[in-house]
């Protein structure tokens, strides 16, 4: 499932802490082009459940948000 | 109770409390500044439903006598300073006096570094090297000692200040009026922030997180059953640790007698405790560590809560989940400036530019 959608970038912000993980991934959906996908991977549980509300507020897609590792999770974003 | 019994009982409540902190990731911290920083109000809903449950809860257990009201002592000045200073140290140590203890549960070394700096922090402004600020901004005599009342009014058990006493009212007037119109906005702003509902019940209580007027509601009547069984207050975080290193330090027992320090610190233990448990079961338990920099940043964070909850006299918990329900004045105040100082550093750290 996967490995049919290829993302544009990857931002990898395992180890943040508390709001770091939202505030870079906000960031960096702001700089990427339209129909461009970012793969977010992150291991702060809180931050797993807010940046998909708070991304899909912006008006961008939330493509998958999947656990993939004891505390570990992986949300792919398309950008509007 | 007996000092063993009220110890155990402070652990029961402190692994039940860490179990609902973790699954409803309940932080004042990400509570307040996501509402300038996110427009995110879904942990905020939460904090309001605890403090509305208690509020109810404590007001009727004082009403039918099984309990007396210890709102904390009015110091103005400690309150605005002590409040706003651990605001700001919450934001720099990324989390609440309650949200860095569940978070050491959940395997989280940046919220161990803030706690020892919390815990450091604490005993420098009790009795070290910053007593003196702390006698200043909490005197016996002059312009910023506390404001008492020889009217306490009904189910208050000291001569502090409440909302209610202070205008002379009775407690329950503001109490309806207050948690209808808090109740009435949930209800109102109530949708689409919750959890997506799918799974077992089993899931729905241990693999994914909760909503947040689940979690807020079970705050709150955990609060309800610390104050029936501490009798002397409901639930803290701050007295616990500090209590904690100082029993460490100087080899001495937390205070055995009073039980004061017995129940909050063994509390503290059991949310940790309670956390870790609620993370494993989840898949979400797992040592992380952010980068050196933002380690002491944490540290630093830590410390400020530290000296912030000494000289208000309370932490978030302490102020705005037991001393607000209470209609506490010296909460009401505190926690205010809690909210200000947490405004304030969010603004300045991620808001600029």
């Amino acid at each position: 499932m996967s490995s049919d959608v290829k993302p544009t970038e990857t931002l990898d912000v395992r180890g943040e802490v508390c709001p770091y993980p939202d505030v870079k991934t906000q960031k960096k959906v702001k700089k990427m082009k339209s129909g461009e996908i970012l793969e977010v991977i992150l291991d702060y549980p809180l931050s797993a459940e807010r940046i998909p509300r708070s991304v899909e507020k912006m008006g961008h897609e939330i493509l998958k948000t999947e656990k993939t590792g004891t505390g570990e999770w992986r949300i792919l974003i398309k950008i509007k | 109770m007996t000092d063993t019994s009220l110890m155990l009982a402070g652990l029961v409540v402190g692994i039940i409390f860490g179990f609902v902190l973790q699954r409803g990731r309940f932080c004042m911290n990400s509570a307040f500044r996501d509402i300038v920083l996110m427009k995110e109000y879904t942990l905020l809903k939460a904090v309001a439903m605890a403090i509305v449950v208690q509020m109810i809860g404590f007001h009727l257990m004082a009403t039918m006598g099984y309990i007396q009201l210890y709102p904390k002592t009015f110091y103005w000045g400690a309150m605005i300073f002590g409040g706003f200073i651990f605001g700001i140290g919450m934001v720099l140590a990324a989390g609440c006096a309650s949200g860095t203890t569940y978070r050491v549960g959940e395997g989280m070394v940046g919220s161990f570094v803030a706690l020892l700096g919390f815990m450091i922090g604490g005993l420098v402004t009790k009795g070290g090297a910053l007593k003196d600020l702390t006698l200043y901004l909490q005197p016996t005599e002059g312009a910023l000692k506390a404001i008492t009342t020889e009217n306490a009014g009904p189910y208050v058990g000291n001569a502090n200040l409440t909302l209610a006493n202070v205008f002379g009212l009775d407690p329950w007037i503001l109490v309806v009026i207050i948690a209808g119109v808090v109740l009435a906005v949930l209800v109102w702003k109530r949708g689409g922030e919750e959890t997506k509902a799918e799974g077992t019940l089993y899931e729905k209580i241990f693999k994914t997180g909760w909503n947040w007027w689940i979690t807020g509601i079970i705050v709150g009547i955990i609060g309800i059953i610390a104050f029936y069984t501490f009798q002397n207050y409901a639930l803290g975080i701050s007295g616990g640790w500090f209590g904690f290193l100082n029993a460490l330090i100087t080899g001495e027992l937390p205070r055995l007698g009073s039980g004061m320090l017995n129940w909050f610190t063994f509390l503290v233990i059991g949310v940790v405790i309670g956390a870790a448990v609620a993370a494993v079961i989840a898949g979400e338990f797992k040592f992380r560590a952010p980068d050196a920099k933002r380690l002491l940043q944490q540290f630093v964070g830590g410390v400020l809560m530290g000296i912030g909850a000494v000289v208000g006299t309370a932490c978030n918990i302490g102020h705005i989940l037991s001393g607000v329900p209470q209609l506490a004045l010296s909460s009401i105040l505190g926690g205010a400036f809690i909210i200000l100082g947490c405004w304030v550093a969010a603004y300045i750290m991620f808001m600029r530019g």
